[in-house]
Parts: C-alpha cells; sequence; structure tokens
C-alpha cells in the first residue's frame, strides 16, 4: 500500500505491505537510520520519532498508521550549518556511550523541551523512562537536557 | 501467510460491518501497542486490519449534562493534557500516568487498555471507583453498560468478536469525587503493576457516602470490593475503621502467584494500597 508522509518537512512516500511499521519504512524504504532497531517491543525506546507533535514508538506504529503525518526524526534534529542545542550539551556532557540508545534520549528529550521548556529532574526521568541505556549512562544524559534546556532558554530571551 | 490487508473505515457502524464480514480473521487496530507485537511475533489468523483509532465516534473528551465523555480512542497522552480530565478526573490522569512510558502513552488508547482486559489494567480501577459505564457497538446498535460488567476474565471481554467498544462515560455526580488510585509496580516506569488500587468516597457530616474501592492484578478481572465498601458505607473513617476495611478487602481478592509476585506478597500489597488509598481519599474530601 502507498504511505504518503512528511519526514523532517520533505513529502516522502514508499509502497509497502501493511505490517510494516514506520520504522522499518524510515529505515528500509526512506534510508533513514537515525532510528534505530533495538527490542521491536515498545520497551526500549532507541525507535522514538515524533509523529504530529507526540513522541511515538516508531517500532509500534504500523506505516499505514503515519499516512499524511508530518514525521519528525532524529536526522531532522541539525541542520547543515548547526547541531540542535541537545546534541551540542550530549556532546559536551559526555553523554553517549556506546550511542545506541542516542537517536531515541535525543528525540524523547525534544518531545520533553518542545513542551516544558524548564523541566526538573523528576519531569526529566519521568519524559525519559521509556529510552533504556543499557550503558547505564543516565546521570549524564540527564544533566545533558537540563542544560540544554538552560540553553534553548538564554537562546530565546537573549533572540 | 495470507497477505494482510488494512482498512480504514469511515464510520463505527462501517467497522463493525467489516469486522462481522470477515469474522475471526478480521481485527480491530486502537494504539497498535499490543497487536503490532502479536502481528510480529505470533500473527495467529488475522489477516484483515480494522483501523478504528481515527473515527470520529470513538475520539474526543466531553463534558455534557450526563457527564464526561471518554471516546475509546483517546491516548492515555491525550487524558494526561487535558483540561476536564485534569480538574474533574485526576486520578483518572494519575492512573493514566503510570501506564508504559511517554512514547506507548502517546500511541496507547483507554479503550485498547480495557478491551484488551488484562487483570492489571491500570486505567480500570481508577475508572470503577467513579461508577465508569462504557458503551459498545454492535449490529443492532449501541448498548451501555457499567464497566465491571464489561470484564469477563484475563484478555476477554462481553465484546463479540465484531464489537466494538466507542465511549467511557463518567456519570456528572462523580466528576470532582474525592479519588486516589495508587500502583505498585517493580519499577515507576515500564512496568507492570504487582497490585493497583483505587477509591473514591464523600463525607456527609463526617460519615462516609458511596465508598468505592477497585483493586487490579488480584483477580481474573479488574475488581470492586463490595464487601469493603459496604462496611464502609455510614461510617466514620477512623485508623482503625480504614484498617479493618482493608483486611476485608483482602478476602474479596483472589491474588495469584506468578512470576512478578506471589499471592501473599499480593495480599500484604493489597492490605497496604487500600488503606492508602481510602486514606487519602479521606484527606482530599476532608480538605472539601
Amino acid at each position: 500500500m502507498l504511505v504518503e508522509l512528511k519526514v523532517n518537512g520533505e513529502p516522502r512516500s514508499a509502497d509497502v505491505p501493511p505490517e510494516t511499521t514506520l520504522l522499518k519504512m524510515l529505515r528500509e524504504q526512506l534510508g533513514l537510520t537515525g532510528a534505530k532497531l533495538g527490542c521491536d517491543v515498545g520497551d526500549c525506546g532507541t525507535c522514538t520519532v515524533i509523529v504530529d507533535g507526540v513522541s511515538v514508538n516508531s517500532c509500534l506504529m504500523l506505516a499505514a498508521r503515519a499516512n499524511g503525518a508530518d514525521v519528525t526524526t532524529i536526522e531532522g534534529l541539525a541542520n547543515s550549518n548547526e547541531l540542535h542545542p541537545l546534541q551540542e550539551k550530549f556532546e559536551e556532557h559526555g553523554a553517549l556511550q556506546c550511542g545506541f540508545c542516542g537517536p531515541g534520549m535525543l528525540m524523547s528529550a525534544k518531545n520533553l523541551l518542545d513542551k516544558n521548556p524548564e523541566p526538573s529532574v523528576f519531569e526529566i526521568r519521568d519524559a525519559l523512562a521509556g529510552n533504556l541505556c543499557r550503558c547505564t549512562g543516565y546521570t549524564k544524559i540527564i544533566e545533558a537536557v537540563i542544560d540544554a534546556g538552560r540553553a534553548m532558554n538564554s537562546a530565546q530571551t537573549s533572540a | 501467510m495470507r497477505p494482510l490487508e488494512y482498512i480504514v473505515p469511515e464510520s463505527a457502524a462501517a467497522a463493525v460491518a467489516l469486522l462481522a464480514e470477515h469474522g475471526e480473521t478480521a481485527c480491530p487496530l486502537a494504539g497498535g501497542t499490543d497487536l503490532v507485537v502479536d502481528l510480529k511475533h505470533s500473527p495467529g489468523n488475522i489477516h484483515v486490519l480494522v483501523d478504528v483509532s481515527g473515527l470520529d465516534e470513538f475520539r474526543g473528551i466531553e463534558e455534557t449534562d450526563e457527564g464526561l465523555r471518554i471516546g475509546s480512542m483517546v491516548t492515555y497522552g491525550e487524558i494526561m493534557e487535558h483540561p476536564i480530565c485534569l480538574e474533574k478526573t485526576p486520578e483518572v490522569v494519575a492512573a493514566s500516568h503510570t501506564v508504559g512510558a511517554v512514547q506507548t502513552r502517546n500511541l496507547g488508547t483507554i479503550g485498547g487498555n480495557l478491551v484488551t482486559c488484562v487483570p492489571s489494567a491500570d486505567s480500570a480501577p481508577a475508572l470503577m471507583v467513579l461508577d465508569a459505564e462504557v458503551t459498545v457497538a454492535g449490529t443492532d446498535g449501541n448498548r451501555r453498560m457499567p464497566i465491571e460488567e464489561f470484564f469477563v476474565g484475563p484478555r476477554k471481554t462481553v465484546l463479540e468478536p465484531h464489537e466494538l467498544l466507542v465511549d467511557i462515560w463518567i456519570p456528572k455526580r462523580n466528576l470532582g469525587k474525592p479519588s486516589s488510585f495508587y500502583k505498585f509496580g517493580l519499577r515507576k516506569g515500564q512496568a507492570l503493576a504487582l497490585v493497583n488500587a483505587a477509591a473514591a468516597l464523600t463525607l456527609e457530616e463526617g460519615k462516609l457516602v458511596e465508598p468505592r474501592i477497585a483493586l487490579g492484578a488480584v483477580a481474573p478481572t479488574p475488581l470492586r470490593a463490595l464487601e469493603a465498601e459496604a462496611f464502609l458505607a455510614g461510617q466514620a473513617p477512623t485508623q482503625d475503621i480504614i484498617a479493618e476495611a482493608a483486611d476485608i478487602a483482602v478476602t474479596e481478592a483472589k491474588p495469584i502467584d506468578d512470576f512478578r509476585a506471589s499471592a501473599d506478597y499480593r495480599r500484604q500489597l493489597i492490605k497496604t494500597l487500600t488503606r492508602r488509598v481510602l486514606t487519602r481519599s479521606v484527606e482530599i474530601a476532608s480538605a472539601g
């Protein structure tokens, strides 16, 4: 079946069998391999993308359900000139170890900061509860999200 | 395997007709957080997916003269952000918040959770203590029933294969009723309840009126502790009375041993959580 959607602002489409997940379509049809295939049952969160303004496990969403939707993946976070503040701060804090959870962590953190620019540590932990880091490096991830929130707020205030 | 067919019906009636036509080879798709996993690992006999997640009749949250209507295809994420739910049914919001994690709550629907009908469903106790009712659509039109009657057994509801859950109603008299929900899982996120519990009650001249207690993961279906409720009605809610009601609730439950917890541990949890949700509800009622 034909699935047409907008990915990172660009209209994209692919002809896929109905059981195809959005994750599979992004990775195998659209060549966007940023979102990772981890557990494939909705536990680990490394497949997290944002669909019509809310974060979802793309391994649990059929591509057909995303027909007509606006999808943002990790590839849409940076532009060609600069990293997103979250990416900068993750780098600065050494928040990624093996990096496999990174795309999902960053998209969940973006989903949080878009709605709540000054989250508490509790709110960050709650927002990242669906993203597992098997290196167990959560402390630096949380520090990076706090710092990114601050950077984004001060950038907005000074603009 | 026969290729899968994916259909987006135009109305609830069309969805029911499709399900009736294809019989047990068809399955309605809601949030997909369980079904998509099943399709990957044990697709069984499913050949037709009827995507009901976007149907207008199953969507939306509204307050009417009758009460609060929550469409079955409303996601947990939507409930958590909805101003009417936050104000009038804060413990349904609290229960929603304990489900899965952000991404699964943005996909998973309250109706899907009820239809999947696992004994640990977190939305169930919070809705049951508010005397929620559910509407079911079938080939002969819609029927309405108390939510307790909807649950039949583990993963089994009253729904015929072609029937669909339309919406959930919380009667007007119970909007804002003092209530409390508590879930005990092994982690705060991404964990199923070992036991969950909810209470709702009002106080009139210091006496309990319409006390409600509901428990999850302690019996084949989410359970109302009717004997404990009957014991509480008309009493002043002292700590001793609440403790006695919790002991009665333990005798009403039929917890099992499984890999998450022993039945004995669950009985301890029922006692503690029942006391906790009753005490909290009384505090809210007393604060008026």
